[in-house]
């Protein structure tokens, strides 16, 4: 009985992770379509992740402390040059979140 | 997590040609280039991006390719910060060569005087020399130390140095014009570093006004600390004006204007602007005049180990506008102060002064602070909060904790 319990936990706990990863990843392919296209972040970034070659901004694989939070900010509410898509509405709250995801964890990559 | 490569390139292809009909495109389009500037920031060598691969990279903690900052030991113990030192911060990327072309063609444009002219800097140099010492920081200098986290390079200490500019006094150039236009109440100076991006110059330009009265020590530079201004910091023609922030020495510059109003761009009226956290807009001060600040850089947590009987306490004072009068430091967290002695050459009241305090310490550990004063201003112990993390000079963030052996 407790054997079965342990699969049972076991089951679970791999199609949950699963399930995570498998969101992850479409995540991660709807922040890569943001990031070249829909908000152009390529343009004005490298990002070797995305063989993006921007020269405006900085590297962000450069970038030291980059998250997913310090991303979601600056998107949120630019900087310098850059332009604050949450503030001016370029892009939804959705998109920066998926963004944001994308960007903190490709850099480096 | 796996990286969809593929995809990857094909998306950056459909960029590259500019597919923007896509439903979000429309949005960006106005704000980002089609086009996409050359990237000359691929890594070098030394960890360094490309453009500045001649520094000295143990010298420099890397932010970001445009947010370098100079170590706290390493701004130079002898008055003046070598180039090879000097911190980064460049908000439009770096003009090439290639760019630039021949150096002494590259024009500047003066407006809002009597006689308007274009000089070349063949020309320049044929209208006066001079060399003066002043201090390049840039606004955010001490960032780091905010605990709200601005956003930005979060510098301590290194985004700070102490030049020798070559150069014509703009006083000289303004004299060749034949004199400013009467009605003049700022000095408008222009960079065209934002012309090879293609981005919107209203969105993009540095554009920076400064009280008219700064015209009066400020310099068009062309050499700085003995050689041709580097295209890094903004060569070959930059705009110097003493005890005022780094972003209105502004970089690769195009025109200089006398003007009636505040330039009208992002960069001055939105941009740099010292409001309260959760605020914003061009109602707030502008980083200008930088205040009297002082820190230690020696000994610190990057000096190793100090041993215990004579130390030398070592760091630099600045006036801002206004000559450094005195700085006193301590080592025991403020409570109690000597006055340090200001040591080397003084080269105007635009340059820092180093200072040093010889003191005695037995085993222990001890928190060192400095404090300046310009004989009208001295430091506060804290950071005036705001927004950004601009013109941080509280003292208390930039002491130092060491451990003595």
């Amino acid at each position: 009985m407790k054997i079965k319990k342990f699969l049972l936990i076991l089951i679970f706990s791999f199609l949950s992770n699963t399930q995570i990863s498998f969101a992850d990843e479409a995540k991660m392919i709807k922040g890569l379509e943001i990031f070249n296209e829909t908000a152009g972040c390529a343009a004005c970034h490298v990002l070797k992740a995305a063989a993006s070659e921007g020269n405006i901004g900085p590297n962000l694989d450069t970038v030291e402390g980059l998250s997913y939070e310090s991303v979601m900010d600056i998107v949120t509410h630019g900087l310098g040059v850059m332009p604050a898509f949450g503030e001016d509405e370029i892009l939804t709250k959705g998109e920066i979140d998926i963004v944001s995801f994308y960007v903190a964890n490709s850099v480096g990559k | 997590m796996r990286k969809n490569k593929t995809k990857l390139n094909m998306n950056r292809r459909n960029f590259l040609t500019g597919t923007a009909a896509l439903a979000g495109m429309a949005a960006t389009a106005s704000v980002v280039p089609i086009t996409i500037a050359n990237a000359n920031h691929t890594e070098g060598k030394k960890g360094l991006p490309d453009f500045i691969s001649w520094k000295d990279r143990d010298a420099l903690i890397v932010h970001s390719d445009k947010g370098i900052e100079t170590h706290r030991s390493a701004i130079g113990e002898s008055l003046v910060t070598p180039n090879r030192n000097i911190y980064i911060r460049n908000n439009m990327p770096t003009m090439t060569d290639e760019q630039i072309g021949n150096r002494m063609d590259w024009k500047v444009s003066i407006e809002g005087v009597k006689n308007p002219k274009t000089f070349t800097i063949a020309q320049l140099q044929k209208l006066g020399h001079e060399t003066m010492a002043t201090i390049l920081q840039c606004s955010g200098n001490g960032r780091g130390f905010f605990k709200h986290k601005p956003r930005g390079s979060q510098w301590k200490t290194g985004a700070a140095a102490c030049v020798l500019w070559t150069g014509v006094p703009m006083k000289t150039v303004v004299n060749a014009c034949g004199g400013i236009n009467g009605d003049t109440v700022y000095m408008t100076s222009a960079g065209v570093d934002h012309v090879p991006t293609g981005l919107d110059p209203k969105k993009a330009m540095i554009e920076r006004s400064v009280p008219k009265k700064v015209f009066k020590d400020a310099m068009l530079a062309w050499e700085m600390n003995g050689v041709p201004l580097p295209n890094a910091h903004g060569g070959p023609l930059r705009m110097v004006t003493p005890g005022y922030f780094g972003i209105n020495n502004v970089k690769h510059l195009g025109k200089v204007a006398f003007t009636t109003s505040e330039s009208s761009v992002k960069y001055m009226k939105k941009s740099y602007r010292i409001s309260p956290i959760g605020k914003k807009g061009s109602q707030y001060p502008s980083c200008w005049e930088m205040p009297v600040k002082s820190w230690i850089t020696r000994p610190t947590d990057e000096t190793g180990t100090v041993k215990a009987g004579k130390v030398q306490i070592v760091g630099v004072a600045m006036g801002g506008t206004k000559k450094i009068r005195s700085v006193k430091v301590s080592v025991d967290g403020g409570s109690s102060w000597k006055k340090a002695k200001f040591i080397g050459p003084n080269l105007g009241k635009y340059a820092w002064r180093q200072f040093v305090l010889e003191t005695t310490l037995s085993a222990g550990t001890y928190n060192i602070a400095s404090l300046a004063s310009n004989g009208s201003d001295k430091q506060p112990e804290l950071r005036m909060e705001n927004r950004r993390g601009y013109a941080h000079n509280g003292w208390k963030d930039h002491s130092v904790n060491i451990t003595v052996v």
